[in-house]
This record gives structure tokens, C-alpha cells and sequence, in this order.
């Protein structure tokens, strides 16, 4: 039978990960809040962990969870940071 | 032809397990008689020769009952026919009655002691029993009747469980084609007609959470898997569309824990024309275009948009409005203006209108006098939405108004913004007794007497007419917080 694909059959290739950096000590990280509660808090404490251990860090954040972050902000976070963590809930 | 080499095993009523070789010995014969439930002669038999069962083995024959039945129900008609003599069932595929080629019931095949047929009779005749049998049958009428198609014939006409097998419907499951119920496989036939004049290619946008484009042929698709009519396609198209505004935030409430779904509600006289309920039971079951027509949707969701419960939609609960939520306007029943007229469209267009929201919540009240009361009654309902002391919510409610809460409001003269604001005013608690658990930042830094509202504005609040004129009840569905959904509405592009 000849069936009609309600799906988008398109097989999209996985994005290659990001060359890793060896390490965190002089790197910059990006830490991202995607505004959900208290990921804030979070960010915070891994902020200090992180600069403990000599990195730098910069700090973003979505103006919604609920929304995917924009192409801007991505572009900001590759441009500027060596590595993200992404704080995502609650 | 006879019992053979082959050992076959039948279960007995009375528990034991028997072979039929084991049956027959150096002194008395086998008459096996084949009936099932169904067949009234089959039931003439059991009852005319089952009594006999001592009688004939007085006479060196053994009655052995063989019933095509499960177990439970081969007892049954021995209790009922007063059977004394051995019962047994016999299940697919009926090796015994093949073994003996009984094509109808009853069927009686005398075995002679060495496991040969001795002679048999097909139906019911007391001439011909009487000829096989050592002994006479009751001498009643009906002397003679005919019997009925034994079960391995009935079972030859039905496909059967084989490897080639093709079952349509179970493979549209295999291919994840599904929202968990049967759907309508999508052919290309029954696609075509779907989008009749339409450019298959055209498409939507693409659907959220994996981006699949929502070509028209692949809403189609959806819309014959959910059981749609071709007629309800612009009304799909509408939805489907009015889903896909950026406004409307579909990814987040694609992907989101909490519950809620997409509410479709539709406005105008396409409602009539498709024979959409608005009326008594409309969120219930039993209205084709109202449950296929929100299939539809959410299929575009699942489907397209690959949105799979437990898969990209991480719902830690989700609910059954997320296999359909389609309501009708009963534009009829409202004093005021329909929800497409409030949301900007002219007296007379078809809309649909989408709302991010979770299942409805009934509210009774038959006692409430004034208009005030019942819109207490009707928003307390509403307190606990969401969590019970997370207040102000900044997202829309969705209230249906059933007939006789909103006949109290008309013959009050209420307008639907009266109804609004007077639930608006009346849900507010202090703030002291909202800090409990999930909360806001409000609750938590406002002074503790502080009055709270349960909506941080009255427009939060969408009021929609619907269901039957009897029964004093409405609906509240609460809303999908943290989504910045808006309401959107589309027209209908449709002609009559």
C-alpha cells in the first residue's frame, strides 16, 4: 500500500561536537540561565567552583525557558565563551 | 480416518487432561459428539442424548461430549444441558473435529474399539441414532433437524494469524503512526481527497519540537489518520496554522512537564456545517468533527512536529485532552458576542481559536442566586489551577459556560466582561495564607495581608459558551503556565 507520511522523513546529520579544551584553567566558560527557578543559584555555585579552579566565566541568559535561545545569543556564547553549561530547571 | 497415530490431548470439564487413543479400550466404543454453543441443534443434541450418558454406557459405548469452547463455557452448557458423561473442550485449530472432517455440528462419530469409524451422523435424526446406537433416543420432535457450520469451517473463512498475514491497522502502530488508538491509514487516495485542489507542497512552517515541515500533504495525512472527513480539512488548516504562530509558543508547550495541550475552539457557521456539537455532551464523546478534527491537531503535534509522549514531549503527566480538545461555540445558547467577534473577526466568520491549556475541571452549582455568587463559585473553582498557591497566574484560563450559569448571568444583564472582572475581584486571598510550597515572588514579598488576585489581569480570563441547556455546570481549564503563550485565532478559509 502507498501510504502518505504524515512525518518530515528528512534525516537530519548530528552536529559535530565542539573541539574539547583539555581542561578549564585560563578557559572561559558560559553560563547560561535559561530563567527557570533558582538555575541562578545554581550558575552561582558552579561559578565559584569554577573560577577556583582558573577559569573565567561570563554569564548569559534566555529571556524565556519556555523558548528556544536565540541565534544571537548562541552566536554571543560560541564567539565568547571556550565551553557553556546550560542551567536548565527548577 | 479414525483416532490414529497422532495423540491428541483435550481438557475435560472435570479438570483431567484426556487422549483421545486413551479413551477407547478392549471393551466399550466412543461416541464423540461435536457441538458448540451457538448452534441451537447442537444444543438439541447435548440435551437429548447428554442424560443418556450411563444408559448408552450400559450399552458398551462411551458418550464423549467434544465442544468447541473454551472451558467455562463447554461447563456451562453441560450444567444446562444435564450432561452426564464426559465433556471436553477443544480450542484452535480444532485438530479432533479436522481429524473426523466435521464441517457442521452436531456431529456424532462412533469409534469402534480398534479407533475406526463405525459410523456417524451429521445434524440431528432420531431415525438414523437409533440405527447407529445401542439404545433409542427420546422419540420428541423435532425427529430431524439440521445442524450448523462447525467451527474450523467458520474459522476458514477469516484470515488467519499467519506469517504472510498483512493487518493494515497494526502496522500503522509499527510505524509510530499513532497517538495510541487505531487511526485511519493514510492512503494516497484517501490523502488526495483530503486536500482535494490543494498544493501538497505548500507548507505551514515547520512544527516544533523537531522542526518537521508541515507541508499540507503531511497534515492531510494527519487529518485521514485522525478520521477526519475531507470537509474538516480548513478546519484542521486553520488550527493547524493558528498552532504554528510564533506567538503561540508551541515548542515550549511541545516539550514542557507539565500538562497542559492545545484547545481548538471554533467559531461561525462552519460549526453547523460540519456538524460540530456545541451543544449537550460537547466535551464529551460521540461527535465525529469535534474528536477528529482535535486529533487532527494534535497528531500535527506528535507526528510532524515529533512531539512523541515520552519521547521530545516530557509531559510527567499530560492528560486525554492531548489526544483531542475541540469545542464548538454554542454561539446560539450566549448572550454575547462569539469569541472570533471579541477576538477582531466579523459577525459570521469561521475562526478557530487556539488555547494553550490543561483539562477541564467541572464546576456544579445549582443553588447560587445572583450573578455575583455564581461567578465566586465559578473562579474558586478555578483557585487551584495550576498549584493551589501559585497566584497571580499570568497565563489565560479558559472558562465554558455552561447554558443555565449563563442564562443567570443574561437575565441579570451581564455582559462577558461583568462575568470577567467579577471573578477577577472576588479570587483574592492575603498573601499569608498563600505561602505554602510552590508560590510566587509576590506571595513571598508582599506584606502577609496583602491581597492577592488569583489572575494578575481580568483578561487573563476567556469565557467561551457551550454544552446543553440543562444542568447548572461549567468547565475551567486551567493554563499552561511559563509558556508566554497567546491566544491565537485564524479564519477559516471555507465555502459551503
Amino acid at each position: 500500500m502507498d501510504y502518505v507520511s504524515p512525518i518530515d522523513e528528512r534525516v537530519r546529520q548530528p552536529e559535530p561536537l565542539a573541539p574539547r579544551t583539555g581542561g578549564i584553567e585560563g578557559k572561559t566558560v558560559a553560563l547560561l540561565d535559561i530563567s527557570k527557578n533558582r538555575g541562578a543559584e545554581f550558575l552561582d555555585c558552579l561559578e565559584l567552583h569554577l573560577r577556583s579552579h582558573g577559569a573565567k566565566t561570563l554569564r548569559f541568559s534566555k529571556s524565556s525557558f519556555s523558548r528556544p535561545a536565540s541565534a544571537d545569543l548562541i552566536e554571543e556564547i560560541a564567539l565568547r565563551g571556550d565551553l557553556a553549561v546550560e542551567a536548565l530547571a527548577d | 480416518m479414525g483416532v490414529g497415530s497422532v495423540e491428541l490431548s483435550l481438557a475435560g470439564i472435570d479438570g483431567g487432561v484426556y487422549r483421545l487413543g486413551e479413551l477407547l479400550d478392549e471393551r466399550e466404543r466412543v461416541l464423540l459428539l461435536f457441538a458448540h454453543s451457538e448452534c441451537p441443534t447442537s444444543r438439541l443434541a447435548l440435551e437429548r442424548l447428554g442424560p443418556l450418558g450411563p444408559a448408552l454406557r450400559t450399552g458398551g459405548v462411551r458418550l464423549v461430549c467434544v465442544v468447541q469452547e473454551p472451558l467455562e463455557t463447554a461447563a456451562r452448557l453441560a450444567r444446562q444441558h444435564r450432561v452426564e458423561a464426559l465433556v471436553v473442550a477443544e480450542r484452535p485449530p480444532y485438530e479432533a473435529a479436522r481429524r473426523f472432517d466435521v464441517v457442521s455440528v452436531p456431529t456424532l462419530v462412533l469409534l469402534a474399539r480398534d479407533g475406526s469409524v463405525s459410523g456417524s451422523v451429521v445434524g440431528w435424526s432420531v431415525d438414523a441414532l437409533n440405527e447407529l446406537l445401542p439404545i433409542r433416543v427420546p422419540d420428541e420432535e423435532p425427529r430431524w433437524k439440521p445442524g450448523c457450520e462447525a467451527r474450523p469451517a467458520h474459522d476458514a473463512h477469516r484470515p488467519g494469524p499467519t506469517a504472510d498475514s498483512f493487518d493494515e491497522l497494526e502496522d500503522m502502530f509499527e510505524r509510530g503512526w499513532s497517538d495510541g488508538l487505531p487511526v485511519v491509514p493514510p492512503s494516497a487516495d484517501r490523502v488526495a481527497a483530503m486536500l482535494a485542489n490543494r498544493d501538497p507542497d505548500r507548507s505551514l512552517g515547520a512544527v516544533p519540537p523537531a522542526l518537521g515541515e508541515a507541508t499540507l500533504a503531511r497534515v492531510a495525512a494527519c487529518a485521514v489518520l485522525a478520521g477526519c472527513k475531507p470537509a474538516y480539512f480548513p478546519v484542521v488548516l486553520a488550527a493547524v496554522e493558528a498552532m504554528l504562530d510564533p506567538a503561540f509558543n508551541l515548542h515550549g508547550q511541545a516539550v514542557t512537564t507539565s500538562p497542559p495541550g492545545q484547545i481548538v475552539i471554533v467559531n461561525g457557521p462552519v460549526r453547523r456545517a460540519l456538524g460540530l456539537n456545541s451543544g449537550m455532551g460537547a466535551l464529551g464523546p460521540g461527535c465525529r468533527p469535534n474528536l477528529t478534527i482535535g486529533r487532527a491537531v494534535r497528531l500535527v503535534v506528535q507526528l510532524t512536529g515529533g512531539a512523541v509522549a515520552g519521547g521530545l514531549d516530557r509531559a510527567t503527566l499530560g492528560h486525554h485532552g492531548k489526544i483531542t480538545f475541540c469545542l464548538a461555540e454554542n454561539e446560539e445558547a450566549s448572550p454575547w458576542q462569539p469569541l472570533s467577534v471579541e477576538r477582531g473577526f466579523p459577525a459570521g466568520a469561521s475562526t478557530v481559536t487556539l488555547v494553550a491549556g490543561d483539562a477541564p475541571l467541572s464546576v456544579s452549582d445549582h443553588r447560587s442566586k445572583t450573578p455575583r455568587e455564581l461567578a465566586a463559585t465559578i473562579g474558586w473553582a478555578a483557585a487551584a489551577t495550576w498549584s493551589p498557591f501559585w497566584w497571580p497566574l499570568d497565563a489565560t484560563s479558559l472558562f465554558i459556560l455552561g447554558g443555565e450559569h449563563v442564562q443567570l448571568f443574561a437575565e441579570a444583564g451581564w455582559s462577558k466582561a461583568d462575568v470577567r472582572n467579577a471573578i477577577y475581584e472576588q479570587i483574592r486571598r492575603p498573601a499569608r495564607e498563600l505561602r505554602h510550597g510552590e508560590t510566587t515572588p509576590l506571595v513571598q514579598t508582599a506584606d502577609p495581608e496583602t491581597l492577592i488576585t488569583k489572575w494578575d489581569d481580568p483578561e487573563r480570563i476567556a469565557i467561551v459558551v457551550a454544552g446543553g441547556e440543562a444542568g447548572r455546570f461549567s468547565a475551567v481549564c486551567g493554563p499552561s503556565l511559563g509558556m508566554g503563550a497567546n491566544t491565537i485565532t485564524r479564519e477559516v478559509q471555507w465555502t459551503t
